[in-house]
């Protein structure tokens, strides 16, 4: 601390009140609340408040703002509305509210005060009292807070002081005490060690996850391989490693040092067509090949394909890491709108601007890549291998967008979760180096992982009826990253993490935070939280919108089985003499000689081998393949989509349109914090729940009220409720693509997912809003069913949306707003439309 | 459910279709040949055109036919019933009625310029030119209306042989087919006849409006009377009153006959203020609030002139105006012209108000570039999006159109308004030069925002007929309906940068519009179509002297006769909700589902309209279930059931663990 500067006297005269308020608090219960509401996590305590405090909103939360306590804790900026609802003392932690951001993730502190803006340092000191506060985050959030005429002064000055010295200017050690803040204290460490995983999803860390999935993929003639079990063959593979099943582990043994960093091809999906994926790095090409070493390299790359096997090379097109990192960076730059530095871009340039950025080109490149991929797969029994100089980036990128646009399993939630652990924590992506926490890596900074998510967008705003996942799940995964708390970001190969677990026992002390190993037998278990225990890190209204609630169609068959043979250009395909190697490099096939170091160079033992030389005969079969993405042929979207009653392939691949037009911009994600977007006073919203979402709560109302006006009358309900479902699984069958199947029934917590109950803004509004009623935010979520049922028909339209009880008690004002449901933040953006 | 059997009517006409269509082929069973992956390209601009345009009546029935053919049980969900072709034959061209063939050129080639030349006859019509493949089972077919066309070119068609003709049609609505044709002796020129057609104004021929037979069960001109609507609007009231002067159009020729002007003041000094008005266009209200009583009031340009001319009672009209509104004293005054070009209009013997001779008064200006301007920026959109789409620079490539930045100047223009008589309950009066273009683009998008009953579909078409139609938008001039002269300066796409703007306002707001994205391609399809006589002519006057509302039928019978294609299915009625759309250029996106929708690769993903419909037809019926079980619930049981939360008696889990 620097002594004798103004901060460091404000926050000395503050220290005796949070010792007091720590004394408290551990003397009552481990987690309490403070007096103004808010809910601290055990240990945490609350360094400065200030009350009277409005936040603004987002488009995507309502717009306008919400007025109420603004804390500051060691962990995070919290926001506590006036009139939320008083916490559940007895659930379980959440480590952030839905207004709160965590001190982590901020990335700079601006004031706004008359006339002029500051960025304020640990150091600085300020000369006024500042009117509004800003939060620029790591995660492209802005988040804007008010200070009402009515919060005193002193308060707002502290509170700023306060959040200005707290917030983690990014030292190594800064990560720590974070993650110790958050879940350092003893109550927290019991929570977190009696936590259970979720089941419902694969981890892919032991081999048994791996066996698993082959059974899914319906994989045969491959195994599950634990030569890697102590990490000795390579040190960024995966402990479990699937591989041909006719080659042995002691053959296998020989091929790793064949392979930069030892990361030789491995099994990762199979196509229900039988067409299997694989991964793999470079070749050394200083080793000596022995005849045997030849044999097995062959084998482990053909997998139990004997036909042909392409090689995709991704280093040609796709952006390097550093091109990310930069083209991120003036994303970035663009999309805040920073206030301190008043750059801001003119709207007469806005889309060059944002063209200059190349964001969207490499977010092209990857898809186009993805799509070259999935055409091949579709061809059917090949074997396509990603190559990638260290296969630790655009190999994880390429082969889960593979997979997502090919295997309707990973556009469900836990299939997502499944894959991201299974291409990018488990394959080994440097989470760690690349999202560098603790700055001191920038070299190595490069946000891929956001790159896959932003692509992953793209995909999902294409085609948005054919994901189960939504892309407020996205964002919440986007936000989670820049938050130094999970073990799935904070490795960079399992390896690092099972160290760390296993350390944790002798040299790590709580001081660190990390959870004690002896809790866990599997000595895998990571001891930090996950990233994808949602519950606690949202609230469950913020987890209920991670899926549609609307599911797609199911695929037809419960699994992949590995024959669903039924593509004609199979046969093209088959006379191709075995063994034959291709690579595909900008979109154009060719055998190169030396593509298999072991091939070009020493033709004798080429001829050892067995296998014939690779001809360029099936070149054009191949070509086809692509072709049918590529070029001007249009056939797998159109007739799979504009044929609604035709059995629709649930494996055709979601094919993306990456021409300009098509390839829009995350705007729920980078621009949600520009504060233009924040207006005030604007009294709809103008994002509304995914409409899809919109009808399907609405035709869960109904059913709901069927099913109640039915119990109600029929004391045997099955009967009468037969019928609609029946009408319903007909209506299911007419609709394209299975966007609007309805579930026969649902929770009702689920049906209106996005409902979330939200303080009423205060009365103190603009001139604008007193005379239009609150702003939307305020609605409370319609009730299902059994409220207006009461009154018999009821009105039509309260009918159909559901009415705002609130409404009506605001009968006095001329205007109140319309069913909330459309004010409820959740955009479609482009998607139905284009 | 008089809809219902309207469809069963349609499904039945249909059927013969359907027959013919599948004999040829060879029996089709369920007529499911189409859904096999057939990937051809040709298969695709048909399907792509079906697409964005089935709503157009001059499309081909077969995309109609193939819904019908694709879906023969899917409830009772109509096609378009209403102004499709009734009849057709094998190879024949679907006729409207009315419509007359001209003549039949064989061995036209179609010169696609997304996969090549297609083969094939092309007939034209007097309303439309029809181009369909010979290939029997999947024919590609192209239809283009002939009011669509801006201009003809012949173009050389190179390694074609000799006598080969090239034939390119410029089109109003963003693309420009191409044809190569073999002259044949005897026959007439296609071009000429094509010509004579498409430019019937220039050839002393009627409109094709005119000769259009169709019977719709909904009469569209019926959809606005200005007398209904101002009463909707709660006038006449003590300060306003709904004036006969212009009946007979003598106090402004491009006014409606029924104008609203405050009641204290005599017929004189109107016609005062008219003389100081350009083209005689005095203030008049538009719009009132409903609680504020501020107004929208709309006029052109005052005739200063260089030498600053006054004109007393053009004050003394104003300051009434102002007073109409008692909760504000000053009134605003918006100019939605560039402040310069305001002042070099004062040489012009034009001008503006001159802020020290008007007490009280604020004067804005909207900044807004004027028509040729439109006119360059929508011509440079379509060198961007027809017939190539450059990958890497498309995002430039639009900016350098401005054609985005230009709605963002109309859409804050409009807010700007719509703020101040929301807020500020301030009465304003907007004009441009005329009054008859940017003027009616604001005021009309102003009263969208802050009137809900405007983001009906019958709403709109009224806001669409009393701003535009009725006070004197010069459709005729600005879109050029039937004239040969392409080059005249007077066209511009004003009409479609409103449409544009709306677009925009509905992607901001997806659940506040009653009409959908097919509504507004309609509209703009039949501004250029000539098939409705909605957009034909420049004034009421005009319109009444051609007899247009007794010759011709409205865009509107055709919309309403069918309104679930129209209709958006996530519409809540935000009544009395004022929109006030974000206007930063972020927030603003091409519109491309219009613009870029001759692009095959455009195709959206899913099938958008067809998805929308079905859940239309959908809540419908779950609605009409579910009134029917609380009927019967309610007879059942007289006491009123038990407060019963719904609990779920077959409750399967929705998100099946995977």
């Amino acid at each position: 601390m620097l002594t004798g500067s103004k901060t460091t006297f404000k926050v000395r005269q503050m220290l005796p009140d949070i010792k007091e308020r720590m004394l408290s608090q551990s003397g009552v219960a481990a987690r309490s609340r403070d007096v103004f509401g808010l809910r601290c996590l055990p240990g945490e305590c609350v360094l400065q408040r200030a009350i009277m405090v409005r936040k603004k909103l987002t488009a995507r939360e309502g717009r306008g703002w919400v007025s109420g306590t603004l804390f500051c804790t060691h962990f995070r900026v919290a926001f506590v509305p006036q009139d939320s609802p008083k916490p559940d003392d007895n659930a379980d932690p959440v480590l952030l509210g839905d207004y709160d951001v965590a001190l982590a993730s901020i990335e700079k502190v601006v004031v706004v005060g008359p006339n002029r803006t500051k960025l304020v340092t640990p150091n600085s000191s300020l000369k006024f009292t500042p009117e509004e506060l800003v939060l620029y985050c790591k995660d492209l959030r802005v988040i804007c807070f008010l200070f009402d005429r009515l919060t005193p002064d002193a308060q707002v000055i502290e509170i700023t002081y306060t959040i200005a010295k707290t917030y983690q200017p990014l030292k190594p050690g800064s990560v720590l005490s974070f993650q110790n803040a958050a879940l350092g204290s003893v109550e927290m460490k019991q929570f977190l060690s009696n936590r259970r995983r979720n089941t419902h999803m694969n981890w892919f860390e032991s081999a048994s996850d791996w066996e698993q999935e082959l059974e899914r993929c319906g994989a045969t003639g491959w195994r599950v391989s634990s030569v890697n079990d102590r990490f000795e063959m390579s040190t960024s593979l995966p402990r479990s490693i699937v591989v041909p099943q006719k080659v042995l582990d002691t053959e296998l043994k020989k091929s790793f040092a064949h392979f930069n960093e030892g990361r030789i091809p491995r099994w990762c999906w199979r196509h229900p067509r039988g067409s299997d994926l694989l991964r793999m790095a470079s070749f050394q090409n200083n080793i000596y090949h022995e005849k045997d070493d030849i044999r097995n390299l062959e084998m482990v790359l053909f997998g139990c394909q004997s036909s042909l096997c392409v090689v995709v090379e991704l280093g040609e097109e796709l952006p390097s890491p550093a091109d990310i990192q930069l083209a991120h960076g003036r994303l970035r730059a663009l999309s805040l709108g920073d206030i301190s530095t008043s750059v801001s871009v003119p709207d007469d340039k806005w889309l060059s601007t944002l063209e200059s950025t190349h964001w969207l080109d490499y977010t092209r490149a990857c898809l186009r890549k993805a799509s070259e991929v999935a055409c091949l797969l579709r061809g059917g029994h090949l074997t396509v291998a990603l190559q990638e100089a260290d296969d630790r980036d655009m190999a994880c990128v390429v082969s889960s967008l593979v997979q997502v646009m090919c295997d309707p399993h990973c556009r469900t939630q836990h299939g997502f979760q499944s894959l991201v652990q299974k291409e990018w924590v488990m394959a080994g992506h440097r989470f760690y180096s690349r999202i560098n926490y603790h700055r001191d890596n920038d070299k190595e900074e490069a946000p891929v992982f956001l790159l896959f998510l932003d692509c992953v967008w793209q995909l999902f705003s294409q085609y948005p009826s054919r994901f189960q996942l939504t892309d407020d799940f996205l964002l919440a995964l986007h936000d989670s990253i820049h938050l130094p708390l999970f073990s799935s970001f904070l490795a960079n190969c399992q390896r690092e993490r099972c160290k760390r677990s296993q350390n944790l026992g002798q040299s790590y002390t709580p001081v660190n935070g990390w959870r004690d190993v002896e809790s866990s037998s599997d000595p895998s278990d990571p001891p930090l939280p996950s990233v994808w225990d949602w519950s606690l890190q949202y609230s469950k209204h913020r987890r209920d919108r991670f899926t549609q609630p609307v599911p797609p169609i199911p695929p037809l068959q419960p699994l992949l089985n590995g024959n669903l043979n039924t593509n004609p250009d199979t046969h093209r395909l088959a006379d191709t003499i075995p063994g034959s190697v291709f690579l595909l490099s900008r979109g154009i096939f060719s055998c190169p000689a030396n593509l298999l170091p072991w091939r070009g160079g020493s033709s004798g033992v080429y001829k050892k081998s067995h296998r014939r030389a690779a001809s360029s005969e099936n070149v054009p079969g191949l070509e086809r393949l692509l072709k049918a993405w590529a070029l001007a042929e249009f056939p797998q979207g159109l007739t799979s989509t504009a044929g609604p009653q035709g059995p629709l392939d649930p494996y055709e691949p979601l094919l993306p349109l990456l021409m300009g037009p098509c390839m829009g911009l995350w705007k729920e994600c980078y621009l949600r914090g520009a504060l233009h977007a924040q207006a005030f006073s604007h009294p709809i919203s103008a994002n509304h729940p995914h409409p899809v979402e919109l009808l399907a709560r609405e035709v869960q109302q109904l059913k709901d009220k069927l099913a109640q006006v039915s119990t109600s009358t029929d004391p045997s309900p099955p009967t009468k409720l037969a019928e609609p479902r029946r009408a319903d699984t007909n209506l299911n069958q007419n609709t394209n693509n299975g966007t609007f199947l309805f579930p026969a029934s649902r929770p009702p917590s689920m049906a209106a997912p996005r409902a979330a109950p939200r303080a009423a803004p205060p009365p103190t509004s603009t001139n604008h809003q007193t005379s239009r009623g609150p702003p939307p935010a305020s609605a409370p979520p319609p009730r299902l069913g059994h409220k207006d049922n009461s009154g018999g028909g009821g009105n039509k339209h309260t009918f159909l949306f559901g009415p705002p009880p609130v409404a009506e008690a605001r009968l006095d004002q001329r205007y109140y707003p319309a069913p909330n449901n459309a004010k409820l933040p959740k955009s479609n953006g482009s998607s139905i439309a284009s | 459910m008089e809809k219902q059997a309207g469809a069963a009517g349609a499904a039945d006409g249909a059927g013969p279709n359907r027959k013919l269509w599948s004999t040829p082929t060879g029996g089709l069973a369920a007529g499911d040949n189409l859904d096999s992956p057939t990937g051809s390209h040709v298969e695709w601009c048909k399907q792509l055109i079906a697409a964005t345009i089935n709503s157009q009546i001059g499309v081909s029935s077969v995309p109609v036919d193939n819904k019908a053919r694709r879906r023969p049980d899917f409830m009772n969900l109509p096609a378009l019933r209403y102004g499709s072709q009734a009849t057709m034959f094998q190879n024949q061209v679907p006729l409207l009625p009315g419509e007359t063939v001209q003549t039949t050129v064989k061995d036209v080639m179609y010169i696609c310029p997304f996969s090549g030349l297609v083969n094939g006859t092309l007939t034209v019509t007097d309303y439309k030119l029809y181009f369909t493949s010979l290939e029997r089972e999947s024919p590609f077919v192209l239809d283009v209306n002939l009011g669509v066309i801006s201009r003809l070119e012949t173009i050389s068609v190179p390694n074609q042989g000799e006598n080969t003709k090239g034939l390119e049609l410029v089109c109003k609505d963003m693309r420009s087919p191409r044809f190569a044709y073999k002259a044949q002796e005897g026959h007439p020129d296609v071009v000429e006849l094509l010509a004579k057609h498409a430019f019937p104004l220039s050839h002393s021929l009627r409109l094709f409006a005119f000769l259009y037979e169709e019977q719709f069960p909904v009469d569209g001109w019926k959809v606005y009377d200005p007398t209904a609507e101002y009463r909707r609007l709660g006038l006449p009231n003590e300060s306003w009153t709904i004036s006969k002067l212009n009946s007979s159009y003598e106090l402004c020729d491009t006014y409606p006959s029924i104008l609203v002007i405050p009641t204290h003041i005599t017929e004189d000094d109107v016609r005062r203020v008219a003389v100081f008005r350009a083209k005689h266009r005095i203030p008049v209200l538009s719009w009132i609030h409903p609680e504020t009583q501020a107004a929208i009031v709309r006029c052109s340009q005052p005739l200063v002139g260089p030498s600053d001319r006054r004109c007393k009672e053009d004050e003394r009209f104003l300051q009434i105006i102002m007073d109409a509104n008692a909760q504000s004293h000053k009134l605003t005054i918006f100019d939605a012209r560039q402040s310069s070009v305001a002042v070099t209009n004062k040489a012009k013997d034009g001008g503006y108000e001159s802020e020290s001779f008007y007490p009280n008064v604020e004067l804005n200006f909207l900044e807004i570039p004027n028509i040729h301007v439109m006119r360059e920026s929508l011509r440079k959109m379509k060198d961007v999006v027809y017939p190539t789409i450059d990958e890497a620079h498309w995002h430039s490539a639009i900016d350098q159109t401005h054609w985005l930045e230009y709605i963002r100047l109309l859409l804050a223009g409009a807010a700007k308004i719509a703020d101040k008589l929301e807020s500020g309950k301030t009465s304003v009066v907007v004009h441009c030069s005329d009054g008859w273009d940017r003027t009616t683009q604001l005021t009309s998008l102003a009263m969208l925002m802050l009137d809900s009953h405007y983001r009906t579909l019958r709403g709109f078409q009224v806001l669409v007929e009393k701003e535009w139609v009725s006070f004197g938008h010069r459709f005729a001039a600005r879109v050029g309906h039937g004239d040969e002269n392409h080059a005249n300066s007077e066209r511009s796409p004003l009409f479609v940068q409103f449409i544009d703007c709306v677009w925009q306002m509905t992607r901001q707001f997806p659940a506040a519009f009653e009409f959908n994205e097919l509504f507004l391609i309609t509209v703009l399809d039949h501004l250029y179509s000539c098939l409705f006589g909605t957009f034909l002519y420049s004034s009421e006057q005009e319109r009444a002297a051609k007899e247009v509302q007794s010759d011709t039928v409205s865009l509107w019978s055709y919309v309403n006769s069918q309104p679930e294609d129209f209709t958006n299915p996530f519409y809540v009625d935000y009544e009395h909700h004022v929109l006030c759309p974000l206007v930063s250029s972020r927030h603003l996106e091409l519109w491309t589902a219009y613009y870029a929708r001759w692009n095959p690769r455009m195709r959206p993903q899913v099938p958008v309209h067809q998805t929308l419909k079905e859940l239309l037809f959908l809540r419908a019926d779950l609605q009409r279930r579910v009134e029917d079980l609380q009927r019967e619930a309610s007879s059942r049981s007289s006491s009123s059931f038990s407060e019963h939360s719904p609990s779920h008696t077959a409750g399967t889990p929705l998100h099946s663990a995977v």
